[in-house]
């Protein structure tokens, strides 16, 4: 569990501030047939810098569509959204493709996030490539110190991201994302491909880089148990709206909603003793 | 009933785009057809005269294409230059012939593929499949039109059968027994040759789609049920199968009617091939787009006939055009 | 691997098939335009090691032939006049490669000509025709198949990326050209071109046409790589560092595409040398003197070909090598895509 923040803390200006936020989706049955999802229905929340919030909901609740929203990588159908006091959905293309760097998004499964057809350093470069600010050996050398901060040894650049695992793949995903130093990061289900004891690994990861680097999260997920491990506030997702938000210990223990009890009920015994937070 | 209306506009939809593609293409031709036709001596300058003005030569493409639907109305598709007739009666013949040659050809490929290509399924990897494996590679890399003229150079020395046309000189005086029975003969090397050169992908690809489900989990529970193997390969495995191999028949009339092009001319079959290649070389425009949507006509007649099948077999695409 | 090893194979077999080709000048004893009027219709000369009077012979050697007495177009063995076959000698001038002149031609005779697969109507050598033919029709073929899958590739990648009406559209005009059968439809486009035109115009026409005609089907497949390619994470992923749509097409989709398009490419030069034939076989194509695998056999249009010069046939059966190597590598490439899935044979059949 994260400890205590200082009051100071909430008198800073949110660095995510998410308002109304509403996408849907039209779908065309095979039929012909015409309807139209909610895959957000008014979402609102506010994420403090250097803290971390988690986004917790069952499958289907639209969480992976606030990622992308707040990543400006979709266009949401009404809302806004502020980062660093500026609504990036109001901004034309250009510009919200030079603010993307700053909000990057490390996807559930690293393998679909990785080109299975490139090698380790191309994958590692491509943000500096795209940026065509440095030339090819200073890119060689950023990679190397943005391998060794998330504990990769540099004997991998030459191989494809077949050859390496879960874990490794994902920390590949993290360096890649931290490569242009952006603002905030979103953790779209970021854990749930990897082996337990993986998780664990990389969530103390995800911990240390927030501490040594004052970055701020987003954490998507439907694991409750994990968002209560590496959050500092919880909001809950049910049918692409917020029905519960709070700091971790109040959602915890004094859950106001339904859908907040019916999570904390899911969560399995063992992982309950690990948390005695929970059962309390 | 929806559906069928859905897919026959659909068709109706594709006859009208080809029709329009084709005089499209026509603009691009150098030279005008109606020159030629002036400079042609049988033609008198009166007719001359008046098919300009029925087909509005002069008037920009819509116009003319407008004619040529008008005519299509009054039954008549357009007037041919190089036989000084309207076209509809000379391609209907035609179109007949082809279509008789094609259909036989496609009936008997899938007659023959059919089996073979499920008997080479169930036998999968084996000595006797991989011996027909060889066989359809073999027939599919020699060239149709070696194969058509390797049929001719065959006919031409055993004596034992035409070597072309479509009926013997003295046909009209056959009894009608007599008659079947020489058109039978005429009609052996052309559907030969069809059947021949659209044989080994059929096999082939009966062969893929009745593996593919052979080897699908609900079979091998229901083989694990112990139901007989004639019960599984015909009322489980077949219709399993249906999908892919009714898409299939769709496809194989696409490529029979190609090949029943090149085959026509070359064995001399009067079908809608011989008059395409004639008008194409004496510029006859009408009767060249006519063949086109005549041949259109049949493929996508063909396919909407496979989609329909496919309707009836498949409950899947009952539902979900059915659910609302 | 074993999958890929087989590809190599083929792609080596063809590579030497076409190299023979590519070398006719070279492999090929005359130049296939020169006719030799006297020569009419040669069969085919047989190679001999012994001699009439039973001497064996180091190099093997054709007879001239000379016409039968009382016949016009019979041909004997002149017992009497032998040529040994030489090796590397001097002949007609041709281009190696079409610009290196050059005068060694692989095979040939001294005194007088050796015809493989004996002459035609006007005395010129099949086998050369046959050679250089081979330039043109395959030729027709590979460059034919480059540019259809070139304009579906364009196509499919339009209409897959950027959807909307330019899908539609796009998606719409490939069904047109869909529903027409493809020979019609490639003698459709043909009709409305010149006729009359030279040589190379002819064959660059031809190119045209054919790459022009059958563009939908691989429209249709790089279409639906590029849409489920466009959804990938890595693509999102490029985007979140500032990529436009132009990297994002270059880089990381189009690469998607390679596969489908190098199967189709296996299975369409085959289909468009037999369109190139079908085309020149009718006079529709490529015009003499240019020789071209169609239009050496368009003389079996004639009955009396057909019945006395049986070995005019020839050349449709020694094209097939090209289509084996055509069919084997499409077959190898399918098998390197379904390397993935289970082996069949393993589970055996239904008892």
């Amino acid at each position: 569990m994260k400890a205590e923040r200082s009051s100071s803390y909430r008198d800073m200006q949110p660095l995510l501030k998410v308002e109304n936020l509403v996408k849907r989706y039209a779908k065309r049955s095979l039929a012909g047939a015409r309807e139209e999802l909610s895959a957000l229905d008014g979402l609102s929340f506010t994420i403090l810098p250097g803290t971390t919030l988690a986004v917790v909901g069952e499958s289907g609740s639209g969480k992976s569509t606030l990622g992308l929203c707040v990543a400006c990588l979709e266009y949401p159908t009404s809302g806004s959204i502020w980062f660093e006091g500026r609504d990036i959905v109001e901004l034309a293309e250009d510009e919200r493709r030079r603010l993307r760097p700053q909000i990057q998004l490390i996807y559930q499964d690293p393998a679909t996030s990785l080109n299975p057809r490139w090698n380790t350093l191309e994958i590692l470069i491509e943000p500096f490539v795209l940026q065509r600010k440095f030339e090819h050996e200073e890119m060689k050398q950023r990679a190397y110190s943005l391998l060794e901060r998330v504990g990769l040894s540099s004997e991998i650049l030459g191989r494809p991201p077949a050859e390496l695992s879960g874990g490794q793949r994902q920390r590949l995903a993290i360096a890649r994302a931290l490569a242009l130093e952006p603002k905030l990061l979103i953790l779209d289900e970021a854990l749930s491909a990897l082996d337990c004891s993986v998780q664990a690994q990389i969530a103390n990861l995800l911990m240390e880089l927030q501490s040594s680097l004052g970055m701020t999260y987003l954490f998507i997920t439907h694991d409750l148990a994990m968002a209560a491990h590496l959050a500092d506030e919880i909001a809950v997702m049910n049918r692409g709206r917020i029905v519960e938000q709070g700091p971790v210990e109040k959602i915890l223990h004094q859950p106001q909603n339904e859908t907040t009890r019916q999570l904390l009920a899911a969560v399995p015994r063992m992982t309950r003793t690990a948390l005695p937070a929970l059962d309390q | 009933m929806r559906y069928l209306l859905r897919r026959l506009g659909h068709a109706f939809f594709l006859l009208v785009g080809v029709s329009i593609l084709a005089f499209l293409f026509s603009t691009l031709a150098p030279g005008n057809y109606f020159d030629e036709m002036r400079l042609n001596p049988q033609i008198a300058p009166e007719t001359v005269a008046a098919l300009r003005a029925q087909y509005g030569f002069d008037k920009p493409l819509p116009a003319r294409y407008a004619s040529w639907v008008n005519s299509i109305i009054h039954g008549e598709m357009g007037f041919s230059f190089a036989y000084d007739s309207p076209v509809a009666p000379l391609l209907l013949v035609r179109a007949r012939n082809t279509l008789l040659l094609t259909v036989t050809a496609t009936l008997l490929a899938w007659a023959i593929a059919l089996p073979l290509g499920i008997w080479s399924a169930e036998r999968l990897g084996r000595l006797p499949d991989r011996l027909l494996s060889w066989g359809t590679a073999a027939l599919l890399v020699i060239p149709d039109l070696a194969l058509a003229l390797g049929l001719l150079v065959f006919a031409v020395r055993t004596g034992w059968l035409p070597t072309g046309g479509m009926a013997s000189v003295d046909f009209e005086t056959f009894s009608t027994i007599h008659k079947l029975h020489d058109l039978a003969l005429h009609m052996v090397l052309p559907v030969t040759a069809l059947v021949l050169s659209a044989l080994p992908l059929l096999v082939r690809h009966v062969r893929a789609a009745v593996a593919d489900v052979l080897n699908a989990p609900f079979l091998l529970a229901a083989a694990g049920h112990g139901i007989p193997r004639r019960t599984l390969l015909y009322r489980y495995a077949l219709p399993a199968a249906a999908n892919p191999l009714i898409s299939l028949f769709g496809f194989s009339i696409g490529t029979l009617l190609s090949g029943s092009l090149l085959i026509e001319v070359v064995m001399s079959w009067p079908g809608l091939g011989p008059i395409l290649l004639e008008a194409i070389l004496a510029r006859d425009l009408y009767v060249v787009v006519g063949g086109i949507v005549f041949s259109t006509l049949f493929l996508v007649g063909g396919n909407l006939f496979a989609d329909l099948v496919l309707y009836w077999a498949d409950p899947r695409i009952r539902t979900e055009s059915g659910a609302r | 691997m074993k999958a890929r090893r087989t590809f190599a194979r083929w792609l080596v077999a063809l590579g030497l098939l076409h190299g023979i080709v590519i070398f006719a000048g070279f492999f090929a004893p005359y130049d296939p335009v020169e006719q030799d009027r006297k020569s009419p219709y040669l069969p085919p000369m047989r190679f001999h090691l012994v001699d009439a009077h039973g001497h064996l012979h180091v190099r093997p050697f054709v007879y001239s032939l000379r016409l039968r007495e009382g016949s016009f177009d019979q041909y004997e063995e002149d017992p009497a006049q032998f040529h040994p076959v030489k090796f590397f000698l001097r002949g007609a001038r041709y281009r190696l490669l079409g610009f290196l002149p050059c005068r060694i031609h692989f095979f040939g005779a001294e005194r007088a000509r050796i015809y493989l697969l004996g002459s035609d109507a006007y005395g010129r050598d099949q086998f050369s025709r046959f050679l250089v033919g081979g330039q043109v029709s395959l030729a027709a073929g590979l460059l034919g198949a480059g540019l259809t899958l070139l304009i579906g590739l364009c196509v499919g990648a339009m209409a897959g990326y950027y959807g909307g009406w330019r899908d539609n559209v796009l998606m719409r005009l490939a069904e047109l050209f869909l529903a027409l059968p493809w020979l019609y439809l490639l003698f459709a486009l043909r009709a409305f071109l010149p006729l009359a035109v030279s040589p190379l115009e002819a064959f660059f026409l031809i190119i045209a046409v054919i790459g022009a005609v059958g563009w939908a089907r691989p429209a249709r497949l790089a279409r639906s790589v590029v849409l489920s390619a466009k959804e990938r994470d890595f693509v999102r992923a490029a985007r979140g560092f500032g990529a436009t749509n132009g990297y994002l097409l270059r880089r990381h989709i189009l690469p998607e595409t390679s596969s489908v398009l190098l199967t189709q490419a296996a299975i369409l030069i085959p289909q468009y040398v037999l369109a190139e034939m079908a085309l020149s076989f009718l006079g529709l194509g490529v015009p003499e003197p240019l020789p071209s695998w169609g239009n050496l056999l368009s003389s079996l249009q004639q009955y009396s070909v057909l019945v006395s010069y049986w070995w005019m046939y020839l050349p449709s059966l020694i094209m097939v090598p090209f289509f084996l190597g055509y069919l084997g590598l499409a077959s190898s490439l399918h098998e390197r895509g379904e390397a993935y899935k289970i082996d069949r044979r393993n589970l055996g059949t239904l008892t």
